[in-house]
C-alpha cells in the first residue's frame, strides 16, 4: 500500500500543481451546460431525453483531459523510467495513478452535477440510483482510458491516439448504458429498473480495471 | 573482501538488424570504481539498461548481488542507484517533496532526516521547498544524484554523471563516488570524458562495436589512454 499512496499523492500534487487540466474541463463543463441552458431556453422544462446525454458530455471530456497526461507525463519528464527501476510492482503504478484520477474525475463530476441541477431546473431524480450509475459508469470509462493512455504514452500524439482507441469501444459499451440509464432515472425510474445497465457498467468496469492491473507489466516495459 | 557485485555474461542485444552487443562480459566487485568508454553508438546506454533490468537481453545473463536479474526483481532493484543524463525529477514537486516520494518507494527509514541531509550534501538545502521546474540543469543534476543515492545502494550506475554540472557540483559528485566506494558502494559510471574518468576510476574498459575491447585497472592507464584514443579515432 505504501508505494500506492506515494504514487497516488504524488499524481494529485502533480495534477493540482499543475492545474491545466482543472482550469481547462471547469470552463469546458461550465461553457457545454450553458449552451444547453440557452438552447433549451424556451423548454419551461428540459426533457429527460436530451438530459442525460447533456450531463454525461462533460464528465466524458473530464475523463479524456485528465487521463491523456498520468503516463505522457511520465514519458515528457523522462520519470517513466525512475518509477520502472524503483523497487515496486508496476501494478501499484496503475493503481495509485488509477486511484489518482479516479478522484479527480469524481470531483470533476460533482461540479458538473450541481453546475446541471442549477442550469436545469429538474425534479431530483432518484438520487442512488443516479450516483450508483455515475460511479459505475467512471469507473468503467477511467479504467479503459488509463489503460489506453499507458498504451499511448509513448506517441507525439499521445491525445489523439487516446481518443481513436478508447472513443469506439466506450460508445457502444459505457456510453450506451450510462446514458440509457441516466435517462430513465431522470424518467422516473429507480436503481431496480436499471438493473441490466448497472450490471453491465459494474462488469465492464471490473474488467478493465483486472485487465489494466495484469497487463501494466508488459504496458510499461514495452 | 570484496565480493562480485554484478556480472554479466555474452549479453546480447540487438535492436532490428542492427546488433547493438555482441557477447559483452563483465564483472564488477564491491568498491570498484568501474568507467566505460567508448564512442557513440558503442553501446554503453543499452549496456547500462541491460544491467539495471530497463531492458532484456536477446541472450546472455546478468547476476546481479548473485542473484539472475529476472522477472520483478524487487529485492535486488532496491540494491540499484541509477543517475543517468535525466535526473528521473518531478518538475511540479519540490525538491524535497522529490526525494520524500522516492524515499517512500524505496520504503528508505527516517526520510525525512535522509533527505534533508542529502539535500545539504549536494549544496541543495536552501532549495528544499523550491519546485524543481525552478532549478538549473546542473542543480537539477546533483539533486538526481541524491535521488539516487537516496537508499544508500550497493551498486550505483551513473550514466553521463558530468552533462550539466559545474566545477562545483562535479567536486561533490566526485566526492560522494569516493566516500561511497571506500564504504563498499560498487560504482558503474560511463562518460565521454577520459581524463576525467580515469582520475576517478580503479577500473576501466572500452566498449567498441558491441564488444568489451580492453579492460584495465588504474596500473595501466597509459596503455588505456593510447588503446581509447586508437578506438576513437585519433591515434597513430
Amino acid at each position: 500500500m505504501g508505494a500506492v499512496g506515494a504514487i497516488f499523492q504524488k499524481e494529485l500534487r502533480v495534477e493540482f500543481r499543475n492545474k491545466q487540466t482543472i482550469v481547462t474541463y471547469l470552463l469546458l463543463a461550465f461553457l457545454i451546460l450553458t449552451s444547453f441552458r440557452f438552447a433549451f431556453s424556451s423548454f419551461d422544462k428540459t426533457p429527460t431525453a436530451i438530459a442525460a446525454p447533456v450531463l454525461w458530455i462533460p464528465i466524458f471530456f473530464a475523463g479524456m483531459f485528465s487521463m491523456t497526461p498520468i503516463y505522457k507525463r511520465e514519458v515528457d519528464e523522462s520519470t517513466k523510467e525512475g518509477l520502472l527501476l524503483a523497487p515496486i510492482p508496476h501494478s501499484a503504478v496503475y493503481v495509485g495513478k488509477l486511484l489518482a484520477s479516479l478522484l479527480v474525475v469524481f470531483g470533476l463530476e460533482l461540479f458538473t452535477l450541481m453546475l446541471f441541477f442549477v442550469f436545469f431546473p429538474f425534479d431530483l431524480p432518484d438520487m442512488a440510483a443516479l450516483m450508483t450509475v455515475l460511479v459505475l459508469g467512471t469507473l468503467g470509462f477511467v479504467a479503459l482510458g488509463s489503460i489506453i493512455s499507458a498504451i499511448s504514452s509513448q506517441l507525439s500524439q499521445a491525445g489523439v491516439m487516446l481518443m481513436v482507441l478508447t472513443i469506439p469501444v466506450l460508445l457502444f459499451t459505457v456510453v450506451l448504458s450510462a446514458v440509457s440509464a441516466t435517462s430513465e432515472i431522470f424518467g422516473g425510474a429507480g436503481l431496480a429498473d436499471v438493473g441490466n445497465e448497472v450490471r453491465f457498467l459494474a462488469v465492464f468496469a471490473l474488467v478493465f480495471i483486472a485487465t489494466g492491473y495484469l497487463l501494466m507489466d508488459f504496458i510499461l516495459e514495452a | 573482501m570484496s565480493t562480485v557485485v554484478l556480472e554479466a555474461r555474452r549479453l546480447v542485444k540487438s535492436f532490428g538488424r542492427n546488433q547493438v552487443l555482441r557477447g559483452v562480459d563483465l564483472s564488477i566487485s564491491s568498491g570498484d570504481r568501474y568507467f566505460l568508454f567508448g564512442p557513440n553508438g558503442a553501446g554503453k546506454t543499452t549496456l547500462v539498461k541491460l544491467l539495471t533490468g530497463l531492458m532484456k537481453p536477446d541472450s546472455g545473463e546478468v547476476r546481479l548481488f548473485g542473484e539472475p536479474l529476472e522477472g520483478e526483481a524487487l529485492a535486488i532493484r532496491a540494491r540499484i542507484g541509477f543517475l543517468s543524463h535525466e535526473p528521473y525529477l518531478y518538475g511540479e514537486l519540490t525538491a524535497m517533496e522529490n526525494l520524500d516520494f522516492f524515499g517512500q518507494l524505496y520504503d528508505v527509514p527516517n526520510r525525512a532526516e535522509r533527505s534533508k541531509a542529502l539535500l545539504k550534501e549536494v549544496g541543495l538545502f536552501a532549495r528544499s521547498h523550491d519546485r524543481v521546474a525552478t532549478f538549473s540543469r546542473g542543480m537539477k543534476q546533483r539533486l538526481g544524484l541524491a535521488r539516487a543515492i537516496l537508499h544508500e545502494p550497493d551498486l550505483v550506475v551513473l550514466d553521463e554523471p558530468y552533462t550539466g554540472l559545474d566545477i562545483r557540483a562535479t567536486a561533490t559528485l566526485e566526492r560522494l563516488i569516493r566516500e561511497k566506494s571506500a564504504k563498499g558502494t560498487a560504482f558503474l559510471a560511463i562518460t565521454h570524458d577520459l581524463a576525467q574518468g580515469l582520475e576517478m576510476a580503479t577500473r576501466a574498459g572500452i566498449l567498441s562495436g558491441g564488444r568489451l575491447v580492453l579492460e584495465n585497472d588504474s596500473s595501466g592507464w597509459d596503455e588505456f589512454s593510447e588503446r581509447y584514443l586508437d578506438v576513437m579515432g585519433g591515434g597513430p
